[in-house]
This record gives structure tokens, sequence and C-alpha cells, in this order.
């Protein structure tokens, strides 16, 4: 049926476009392998339960807010894969190879070809339609290569359908028909490593080796004996993305998620985080075919990051978006331009050990002292122990009441320094190890620590853990209450019928992974409690963190008041938090911004909820 | 282009002022010692025209005091950008500008800088006048409260700020002796690279009593502002209460002529 120069011809085709993707692929991935640090395979069956979570259930790209694209999607993919068979078999034909008895090519058909070609044809349709037609902003400017995507699913399904339904009554119909599918699969394979539908081939593997940790950024030791060689080789390194990093960026799909649920994009930043994380590191790594672009990051974007990891946690295919830990520390250690208010704050941590620039802590007097035959530390942080927002102190107070229902001995420390998580968040590693160094010696030989600031806890916990061994453990106050809820150490009564819902804080939720306790305790003391739209993991961060809480307020931007305006909105009473700075950020925006005929939402930490309504 | 920068260890904001036994000085053993603000500015300032320069200028921090006090400021301006820093190491607690200007002058005068920037005034002593001083001793021509600077051949041009928002552009020769206002740049943060090349750089050291020093003023004592409330019933008729607020008006608190 096929002559040979026609078998020529395809073969030619095909290798051509077999060879055209499997370079571009190849210099891709050798770019990748640049890369600092190596990819992680440990947890094997978390990581394959994750690549059937996430690509074949499609868990995230099918989200809360996206539903129907979610599905539209799903059809597409699980055409492609379906379509595997019937293409391997279509590309056989000239050469008389039969792969399919005419029985089972007939089933396939029926049960799989036909109605996943239908359900394809809508996806891409339905896709197409919302990309031209609805336009959502942040997919950003027309995408050439959508368009041409569109065309040849369609074209492809159309000659599928064509063929399989004998609809040609000639031989030439039925060649015509048959190039015309095998064109576009070829093309496909010109059309894929160039764009962002490289996706289709990198994103399972991208979901396989993401880093469990989010936030995952390398640390950076500093040694100040080090040679001026050691040193410059260090300073390279910061201007280097990671073998991960590196692959995201490859693998992005340009749906623009990330940005939609940026914090500092959502209050009128110029942080594109799609673009000043990602796209924008594409280019640079192509033209030096290596990894060194961190100063291709804008610094203006990155010193706008609340570093929330909401951008992470909703990338559909495992992108770890957040680079400002990336971009500040390459700018503070290697050029020193740093914004004067954080000039001042990295001053007051390196004279003072706290942020605020204090000498003495009212609250710090007021609580017994460490000993080592009490149970806990209680790591009380820059916070709390120099009362920045001064209602903190009695939660803090409520706190202790907790722990004393419990007869839980606790003590703090008095040479406790600032865990450094704002130096570290500025990319300021010297003054964050010099913290880190002082703290971890004052913890020599505890046991346990607990803490009602997630930001401490996360660096107490993970940060240090990568620069020091660490023999203590630390729990956040709500992970703790929890247990002793569990535990009968503690009773509460469900409190009174007013209106309560839970600001998750992103430290706590996203890198902390910790959303379950303060519910539990929640419920048991707050009968009418309710959730926010944007909960748990998809928290909106309240806009203190990255060290944004000691930035100066230039009157632009609204990224400290959005969640704040969420939860005036909700028509709360209370809103209930577990990070003092959240809980500060809550009072500061909510006074102003609660509008004059609505009574003002009271704030509370978790503990102050848990007290008002213990029972013992 | 040879340019010094005066730079001054005052203690912080935050630290605990107590005065010492001598009721003559603070008790520096509570201070944390950290660089005067404006100086921060005026060493800035420097960097940029050196940098703006792209020669072989000099940016050279010149810094008084007790060694234990002086370093960290000292490493803090190399680590900025600085070539070099002199550490003219004074045990003594002098207060007086002139004693202090002949000091600084006797032991940079061999050096001769193009340019002396000092901050506006020290935010301890706050006399603002160290800098003008040194400048008539090394035969340099002076400005007050620079807002800007323009280097210019063998001159500078500088921009003064005068009262209630007007200011003053003005040309003076080199050598010249600038102080600087706080806020009229973004002063740097040290980078990694910059503390650990700071490691290398020269600080001389002079010993201030290798220079004859005469104090023209000297400190009888110090002591703590006591803080008090008063209040005072004021009764009579209103003629009288009238009067006798105008009196505590005029007289005692001095709001009114
Ligand atoms: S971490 Fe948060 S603030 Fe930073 S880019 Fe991601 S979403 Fe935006
Ligand atoms: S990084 Fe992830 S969320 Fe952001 S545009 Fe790329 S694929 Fe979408």
């Amino acid at each position: 049926m096929f002559t040979i120069l026609e078998k020529i011809l395809l073969i030619t085709f095909l290798s051509s476009a077999i060879s055209f993707f499997l370079y571009h692929l190849y210099v891709r991935l050798s770019i990748v392998f640049k890369g600092k640090g190596s990819f992680a395979f440990d947890h094997l069956l978390l990581r394959l339960k994750r690549l059937f979570d996430e690509v074949l259930l499609h868990k995230k790209v099918i989200s809360k807010q996206r539903t129907i694209v979610g599905f539209l999607h799903l059809f597409v993919m699980y055409g492609f894969i379906f379509f595997g068979l019937i293409t391997l078999n279509h590309f056989l034909i000239p050469f008389d190879i039969k792969l399919f008895s005419p029985s089972f090519k007939l089933n396939y058909f029926y049960f799989v070809g036909l109605p996943w070609a239908i359900l394809c044809l809508i996806g891409i349709l339905g896709l197409a339609y919302r990309r031209f037609f609805i336009k959502p902003k942040f997919l950003g400017e027309k995408s050439k290569t959508s368009a041409v995507v569109t065309l040849f699913i369609f074209l492809l399904m159309i000659t599928y359908l064509y063929d399989e339904f004998h609809l040609w009554n000639s031989l030439l119909q039925y060649k015509v028909n048959w190039w015309l599918h095998s064109f576009v699969i070829g093309s496909f394979l010109f059309l894929i490593p160039k764009s962002k539908h490289m996706h289709l081939v990198l994103s399972p593997f991208n979901i396989f080796l993401k880093p469990f940790d989010n936030p995952d950024h390398a640390p950076v030791p500093i040694d100040l004996e080090a040679s001026e060689e050691e040193l410059d080789n260090l300073l390279l390194d910061l201007s280097r993305l990671s073998k991960n990093q590196a692959l995201d960026i490859f693998t992005c799909v340009e749906c623009g998620r990330c940005t939609e649920v940026c914090p500092a994009n959502r209050g009128g930043g110029i942080l594109n985080p799609k673009y000043h994380f990602i796209l924008d590191l594409k280019n640079p790594m192509l033209e030096n075919q290596d990894v060194n672009v961190v100063d291709k990051i804008n610094v203006e974007a990155g010193w706008e990051c609340t570093t929330c990891q909401a951008c992470t946690e909703v990338c559909p295919v495992g992108n770890q978006v957040e680079k400002a830990d990336e971009i500040r520390s390459f700018q503070v250690l290697s050029t020193g331009d740093v914004p004067q208010e954080y000039q001042k704050l990295l001053m007051n941590l390196q004279e003072t050990g706290n942020t605020e620039g204090k000498n003495s802590s009212e609250i710090l007097k007021e609580l017994p002292e460490y000993t080592a035959e009490k149970e806990i530390v209680l790591w009380l942080g820059c916070f709390a122990k120099h009362a920045m927002d001064p209602n903190f102190v009695k939660s803090v107070r409520n706190f202790t009441k907790i722990l004393d229902s419990a007869s839980i001995s606790y003590g703090v420390l008095s040479n406790e320094q600032c865990s450094g998580d704002p130096a570290n968040k500025l990319g300021d590693k010297l003054t964050y190890q010099l913290l880190m160094d002082q703290n971890v010696e004052a913890l020599k030989g505890v046991k346990k620590v607990v803490s009602m600031c997630p930001h401490c806890v996360v660096n107490l916990q993970k940060e240090y853990r990568k620069y020091h061994e660490i023999n203590y453990e630390v729990k956040h106050h709500t992970q703790m209450i929890a247990e002793l809820l569990e535990d009968n150490r503690i009773n509460i009564n469900p409190g009174s019928l007013e209106k309560v819902t839970y600001h998750d804080p992103c430290n706590l939720s996203r890198t902390l992974n910790e959303t379950e306790a303060p519910r539990k305790l929640l419920k048991a003391s707050a009968p009418n409690y309710f959730e926010l739209e944007e909960h748990g993991k998809e928290t909106l961060c309240c806009g203190a963190g990255g060290a944004l809480w000691w930035k100066k307020d230039t009157g632009e931007g609204r990224t400290h008041l959005l969640r704040a305006e969420q939860v005036i909105q909700s028509k709360t009473d209370t809103v209930v938090t577990g990070c003092n700075f959240c809980y500060g950020m809550m009072n500061q925006g909510i006074g102003p911004l609660t509008p004059s005929d609505q009574e003002k939402i009271q704030v509370k930490d978790i503990a102050d909820i848990v007290a008002e309504n213990l029972s013992n | 282009m040879k340019i010094a920068v005066l730079t001054k260890a005052i203690p912080s904001y935050e630290s605990l002022i107590r005065i010492d036994t001598s009721s003559k000085w603070i008790d520096d053993s509570l201070v944390n010692y950290v660089v005067n603000e404006s100086d921060a500015y005026a060493l800035e300032e420097a960097l940029k025209i050196k940098e703006s320069l792209a020669d072989d200028s000099e940016v050279v921090v010149v810094s008084m005091g007790s060694e234990d006090k002086c370093s960290k400021i000292i490493k803090d301006g190399l680590a900025k950008g600085a070539d070099r820093a002199i550490l003219i190491d004074s045990q003594e607690k002098i207060s007086d500008p002139l004693s202090i200007a002949t000091l600084i002058s006797d032991c940079i005068k061999d050096e001769q800088f193009d340019l002396v920037f000092s901050g506006l005034q020290s935010d301890d002593l706050g006399s603002g006048q160290v800098g003008v001083l040194l400048g008539e001793k090394l035969k340099m021509s002076t400005a007050t409260l620079a807002i800007e600077t323009q280097i210019q051949p063998s001159a500078i041009r500088v921009k003064r700020e005068l009262e209630s928002g007007w200011f003053q552009w003005l040309t003076i020769p080199l050598p010249a002796s600038i102080s600087i206002q706080s806020g009229i740049n973004n002063p740097r943060y040290p980078s990694l690279k910059g503390i650990m090349g700071a490691r290398n750089k020269e600080v001389a050291k002079h010993n201030s009593n290798q220079f004859s020093n005469n104090q023209l003023q000297s400190m009888v004592e110090l002591y703590i502002p006591s803080n008090e409330k008063q209040a005072e019933k004021i009764e009579g008729d209103s003629k009288s209460v009238a009067s006798r607020i105008l009196e505590i008006l005029k007289n005692d608190l001095r709001v009114i002529q």
C-alpha cells in the first residue's frame, strides 16, 4: 500500500523529529546536571505515592478553584497516554507489521480510543476556549504554541476518528489522512522541547524528584578563616541553582498559578514569581549553558517576597518556585546592597542579638529560668520577648497558664538570641550563623523546646540541622497543647458561641506541615468554628514573612492588608492564629480596615482561646 | 584623590547609659559602641567618589578613641570598602573639639588628604565642630551640612542645607574638609568579600600621647537630667490667674517674650 519512497520519507521525517527532540532534551538535561547538589531518591514509596497523586490523579492540577480546568487537562493527558499504543500501531502500518489482532484493535477503539478521543477533544477545546476567550490574567500573554497545540490535537483526533470510522472513499483520501496524522505527531516532537510543552516529558520526573522540605534552600556555611580562593568559590556558588531548581525551570508549564496566589503580587507589588523566579532564568541558562543565573533574578522583586511558599504549594508540576533566598543571599553577601531598614535590623541582630536592638526584656524577667531539671525550654523569640505587639504578652502568659495546669515544668533561657530567622530570610547568612551558633551552644543538653513562634520552630528544628547536629526536639505550642489535650492532661470546655475562624500561618502550615493540631484545639474550644476560604496549606500570608515585618511602610502595596481584609469580610467575631507575627499583622490590619458599622474582630492566639476555656 | 573619613564610635541608642564613678564620663563597660550615624553617610559619599573616579583614589577611615571601642567600627568601614584606616589611640576622655581637631591634625597632616569628610556631628557630644576645625588646622577650605557633593578637577561642588528648606550650592577648592548631613545617600552593607578583605587591610595606629594636648575645655560634672513632675495650682480671680500664667510662660518656661 505504501511505496518505498513513502517509507523512506517517513523514516527520514520521524528520525529527524526524534533526533531534534532528543538533542534539545539533552541540551537541557546537561544544564540541569551542572546544578548544585544532587537529586534525592530517599523515601521512595512516598515519592511514588506523590507521583501517583499528582500525575495520575492530577490532585494539584484539579485543585479547589480549578476543578473544571483540571478535569479538562486530565482528559488531554489521558488522551495522550492511551494514544501511545495507537500511535505505535499507526507508524507500523506502512511496514505491514500488525501489532494487534483485528478484534483487539476494534475493542481498543470502542472502549479506549473512541471515548478518550472525544474526551481529549473536549479537553483541548475547553482549554483553548479558556485561554483564548476567557483569557485569565495569570496565563500571561497569548501563547502561539498553545494555539498550535490546540490545532494539532484537534487534527490528531479528527484524523484518528476519520480513519477508524473508515470515512475515506479512496486510497488517496486514506493516505492524505494518514500522512496528516503522521505529520502532526512528528511535529509535536519539534514543538515540545523548546516550549512549555516540555512539561509533558519532564513533570513526572520533577514531581518525583521534588524535595520534601518546603522551602528547601541550600545552607551557606561561612568560614571567616577561609582563604581568598575558598571565599571566591563560595560567592560563585551563590550564583548557581541546584539541580532541582534547574529542572524546575525547564519543567514550568507557564500556568501562572504561582503568581495568582502570590501575596506580594496580589498586594500590588512587582513580584511575579512565574517570571522573576522561573522563566526569566530560562534563556540565560540556555545562553550560558550553565546554572549560574541567580543574578538574573530581579532584586527589587526578590525583596518583596514574603517567602510564604504559596507558589511552591500550588505549582502543578512540582516546582519549588521561591528564590528570594538565593537572590537575597547573593545580593547581601556579594554586593552589600541592602535596603536601609534591613541594615538597621541586621545591625540590631549583630549588636544585641535581637531584632529590636533591646537590652532587656520584661517578660523574660517575669518567667522562670530554665534549669536542667525542668522538662522544657520555653523559647520566646524576639516578638514575644520584646513585646512587638504588646497584647501578645497576654498570650504568652496564657500559654504558661496551660503549661502550669498540665503541671509541666518549663523555663526560659536568659541567653536566648534571635533564632536568626530574619537574617536567614534576608540572605545575611553570616549574621544568621552568628546567632545560630550561640543558640546551639545555649541549647546544649536541652531535650525539649517549645515555642509560640513558628519562625523560631522552623529554624531551631529544620534550618539549624543543615549546619549542626541537633539533639533536642522542638514543638510548636499548638502541637504541644494538642498533645496535652489528647493525653487528658488538660481539659477544655467548649466556650462561648461567638463565631471563630482560624488563620493558618505559612510557616506552620506549609513549612512545618501542621494544620491539624490548631484545628483540634479550636474545635474543642469554639463550637462555632468555621474555615476561611483560603485555609490549610492554601492559606494566604499575613504579609509579615520573609522579614517583611520590618519593611518600611511606604504607603504602597497592600500585601500586609490582604489577609486582614479577608478576615473582616468573613464577618467572624474572633480570628485565632498560631503565630505571633500573624497576630501582630492581624491587629495592625483589622483596626484601621474595619468598617464603622462592623464590630471590631478580636485577634487571639490558640493559647488564648484554650486558656480561656480550660476546665481543670 | 585621597579622602579621609572621620569616624566616631558612639554609644548605641539602646545602650544603658550610666555615669561612672568619676562623675565626669559615662560608664563605658555597659555601653555598646556603634558608628556615628552621619559618619556612615560620610563614608558612603567618599566611597561613591572613589568609585566614580575609578582611579587609584584612596579612602581612609580615621578614628579616635580607645582601640576596643574603635576596632569594630574601623573593621566595618574597611569591610564596606575603605582602603585603610588610621586609629588615634586615646584613652583620655576628651570632649573639647579643638583639642580633638588638633590631635587629629597632628596625626594626619603628613598624609596630604585632598578631602576630609566627617559626619555633620557626633550623636553623643554633638558639637559639630571637629570637621571644620580640622580643616582650618590643615589649611583646607571648609563647608558644613553637605547634602550633595560633585567632584570637579581640583575643586568640589557642595550643596549645603540652610534653614527652612533652603539650600546653597558652592564650589570650594581642594583640599577641603566637608561635614556631611545624614540621609544624603544609601550607605552600603558590608559584603562578605568586603568583610574577608578587611582582614588584610592596614590599620595604622598612632598614640595620642605622642602629641601635646592642652585641653581647653574639661568636663566638670556629668549627671542624668532629673526627671520631675511639677504641678502648680493657680487660684484667685481670673485676672490674677491670667497674670500668673503669663509670668510662668515668660519667666519659667520662657516660651514667650
Ligand atoms: S513565596 Fe509567597 S510571596 Fe514569595 S513568590 Fe512565592 S507566593 Fe509570592
Ligand atoms: S512555576 Fe509552576 S505554578 Fe508557576 S507558572 Fe510555572 S508551572 Fe505554573
